[in-house]
């Protein structure tokens, strides 16, 4: 295409994507209901604890994604950073599993 | 451009590399969230050892405080969000603005924190006061860790916040144009890693009871 050239060898952002002011409003939204159920859970589901801890994070994992996907653009970027953000995910689940396991195994 | 000595570097103007500097940005990300991640580890170790002492202590944690501050960090994600749009489609004043309403927010958590925090020195639960020595060990970690861990997020927050007045400045100045915002998406990059670690701490601290 014609209009790709650039102007400069490291002049990306011609070619970027512009994400709407809509689709922010949108995640917005998103994570707010995801707040509120995870508060609701708390306050109103006291009596089932060990799964309140387990949905609550479950539902912060769910809103970390949906900050990361859209927020922090990582959508439209280069694959090359969803792969390192999972290879850091996976040595912090790595180190969170060894301690787990020494742990109880006392 | 042109040097005072008249000597030009073959390639002046024309190195910056907005792609090198987000991988940059992400790889000092990267190095935040393993910190934080050591510090999870910590906090989930000694809760499974003094559970039942987090599970009380978790309760004089004020939750509407802390939904609150959730909720300002959230809209302010995507005012910063909405800032990089603005820049992206040329309306550098809108950017601007957007950028303020997140300075805001910064403001108002901080107030907020301000407000917990003198809440719980009140009661003596600072680590070193007379009645947080008094205190059961288990609960004496709980309240440890959770000075220590918001402390440090909300220093991330102060942070954030002079990086996004500094964005501000140079846009005004038109050191930061439509053709050329790596620092506002940087800077918003930031803002959003201090978000997540929030997102965490919040039903870890306030809401698992």
């Amino acid at each position: 295409m014609e209009n790709n050239t650039k102007k400069h060898e490291g002049d990306l952002h011609e070619t970027q994507h512009i994400s709407s002011y809509k689709q922010h409003f949108s995640t917005l939204v998103a994570l707010l209901l995801l707040t509120v159920v995870t508060v609701a859970i708390s306050v109103f589901g006291a009596n089932l604890r060990t799964l309140s801890v387990a949905t609550a994070l479950l539902i912060a994992t769910v809103k970390v994604i949906v900050v990361a996907y859209y927020f922090m653009h990582l959508k439209y970027d280069h694959k090359l950073y969803t792969w390192l953000i999972m290879i850091v995910g996976l040595l912090f689940v790595v180190f969170t599993a060894l301690t787990s396991i020494e742990y109880f195994n006392r | 451009m042109e040097h005072a000595s008249g000597f030009v570097l073959p390639n002046s103007g024309h190195n910056r590399d907005a792609e090198a500097s987000k991988m940059g940005m992400w790889l000092f990300l990267f190095t935040e969230i393993l910190l934080f991640g050591g510090l999870f580890i910590v906090y989930m170790v000694y809760r499974m050892i003094n559970s039942e002492a987090f599970l009380l202590s978790s309760f004089e944690l004020n939750v509407t405080m802390g939904t609150i501050n959730t909720v300002v960090l959230l809209v302010s994600s995507m005012t910063i969000a909405m800032s990089i749009t603005a820049i992206q489609k040329g309306n550098t004043r809108l950017s601007v603005n957007l950028l303020f309403l997140t300075l805001a927010a910064a403001l108002i958590f901080m107030i907020i924190k301000y407000f917990e925090w003198s809440a719980k020195i009140h009661h003596g639960l600072f680590p070193g006061m007379e009645y947080y020595e008094n205190l059961p060990k288990g609960e004496g970690l709980f309240f440890y860790l959770y000075f220590f861990m918001t402390g440090l997020h909300a220093l991330h927050i102060i942070i954030g916040a002079i990086i996004i007045a500094v964005v501000i400045y140079r846009t005004k100045k038109g050191l930061i144009t439509p053709e050329r915002y790596t620092l506002t998406e940087n800077a918003g990059l930031y803002w959003h890693l201090v978000d997540l670690i929030w997102i965490y701490l919040f039903p870890l601290f306030y809401l698992i009871h």
